[in-house]
């Protein structure tokens, strides 16, 4: 048991929350997360350009079939979340491009030597999901995205209703807006957390188990790796169905209230109107 | 242990701690919309064109093969009807055909019946006749008889061709 513990604390464990800096450029820190999210997102554009040409020339492979039937999956699913279609076609770029963005970055973190290849120290490469910097960007994109839909839809007097009432004539409404506020911002909050939380557990994960199983690693890790790809895959799309959720709850807050009213504030008021 | 570090040291912020820092946070907002707009401009239009023109030919498709089963659906209730149709016609040509028949044969029956009957009536009529000359050949000859005997018996006393036929008749007659 000592030797285990010495063998552990021997370990040169490095878990750092944020991303680190290899340099500046213009007075910008550059960090790995920020060359691995270049690297992914270049990489994202290669696949997608490569399908959108081959589409455009009629000329299909295996691949191109797949990303085609991945964005023809997708399309289906937001057609099926939100109803307006034409919204649908609007949300589409953020929605799939969040979807694929978040996917390969995402698997990206499995890459083999993304924490032993080190420049001053520093892990060299670190995958973008796995820094808040990219998570918070995402939701605070999807949350004001949702915002100007909302506002495009019903108004901006509309929209701020939601949120705000006067607490003197209505004040069950009040406390209701004061909860959709809070509400906003958590869901904000958790769509950035969420993905850093599962990102970074994951590469720690690997490290831990790289580190722990030696030279078994070989045969361990191949593991944890296919583990890592498939909550890779649960992460994008519950991301990118979040976002449309968001969009759509946004859209129809004041349009079907009898299917809208998902919070149990909402639901009461409702039933006690209905009364 | 690097972040434990970190959190104690308390002059540093929250965001700071986590790794937040906002020129990065605006760079990664900034890229991001870079790659939706890019996408979005070169990418999506094709794609979405690709999925909208194969959900139109399934479509077309799935309109063409319901059309089919609708035409297929009432070729076979034409082929039904025409069965029936025929199947009725047949019938009905059988029944005429044995009415025409059993008509055919009553008539037959009929005439071959007429036929016959007239035959024999024919016939009847022919022996009647012949009867009638028989006996009229038996009369003659029993009046020769009759009158050759009286001629005999009386001894040439009468002569034969004085003995009347009419009293040979009459005595025939009351013999009867």
């Amino acid at each position: 048991m000592t030797i285990f513990i010495d063998n552990f604390a021997a370990l040169d464990l490095h878990v750092s929350i944020g991303s680190q800096t290899i340099g500046n450029i213009f007075g910008i820190p550059v960090t790995n997360a920020m060359i691995t999210g270049a690297v992914g997102g270049l990489i994202t554009l290669a696949i997608l350009f490569y399908a959108a040409y081959k589409v455009k020339r009629g000329r299909y492979n295996r691949f191109v079939g797949l990303v085609q039937w991945v964005f023809e999956g997708l399309l289906a699913q937001i057609d099926s979340i939100i109803p307006d279609a034409k919204l649908a076609r609007k949300i589409t770029p953020l929605a799939v491009t969040i979807f694929f963005v978040v996917l390969i970055n995402y698997w990206l973190s499995i890459l083999p030597g993304l924490d032993s290849i080190t420049m001053n120290h520093v892990p060299l490469l670190r995958s973008v999901t796995a820094d808040l910097n990219f998570t918070v960007a995402l939701a605070l994109i999807t949350m004001v995205t949702v915002q100007i839909y909302a506002i495009k839809h019903l108004g901006v007097y509309q929209n701020a209703e939601r949120y705000f009432h006067n607490p003197f004539k209505d004040p069950i409404g009040a406390f209701e807006g004061l909860l959709e506020l809070v509400g906003e911002v958590s869901r904000g909050t958790a769509l950035a957390l969420r993905l850093f939380g599962n990102a970074f557990a994951g590469e720690v994960l690997l490290i831990v188990v790289a580190l722990l199983s030696s030279y078994a690693a070989t045969f361990v890790l191949p593991v944890f790796m296919g583990f890592e790809i498939f909550i890779g895959l649960i992460q994008a799309y519950v991301f990118f169905v979040l976002t449309l959720i968001f969009t759509a709850l946004a859209q129809a807050s004041h349009g079907a209230p009898e299917v809208l009213e998902h919070s149990p504030v909402a639901a009461t008021k409702t039933a006690a109107q209905r009364e | 242990m690097n972040n434990l570090t970190q959190f104690a040291a308390a002059n540093q912020s929250i965001f700071g701690v986590l790794g937040i820092d906002w020129k990065l946070l605006l760079l990664q907002i900034v890229a991001f919309l870079v790659l939706v707009w890019l996408l979005g401009k070169y990418v999506y239009p094709w794609l979405m064109k690709s999925v909208d023109a194969r959900k139109a030919a399934i479509e077309a498709t799935l309109e063409a093969a319901d059309e089919a089963k609708q035409t297929a659906d009432k070729a076979e209730k034409e082929v039904a009807r025409m069965l029936q149709q025929a199947r009725e016609q047949a019938a009905d040509i059988v029944t005429t055909a044995k009415d025409e028949a059993v008509a055919a044969v009553a008539s037959a029956e009929t005439k071959a019946r007429q036929h016959a009957e007239t035959i024999v009536a024919n016939a009847q009529t022919e022996i009647q006749k012949n009867v009638s000359a028989a006996k009229r050949e038996l009369y003659n000859q029993a009046i020769d008889l009759v009158a050759e005997a009286t001629e005999k018996v009386t001894a040439g006393a009468v002569a034969k061709d004085s003995i009347n036929d009419r009293i040979v008749t009459n005595a025939l007659k009351e013999t009867n």
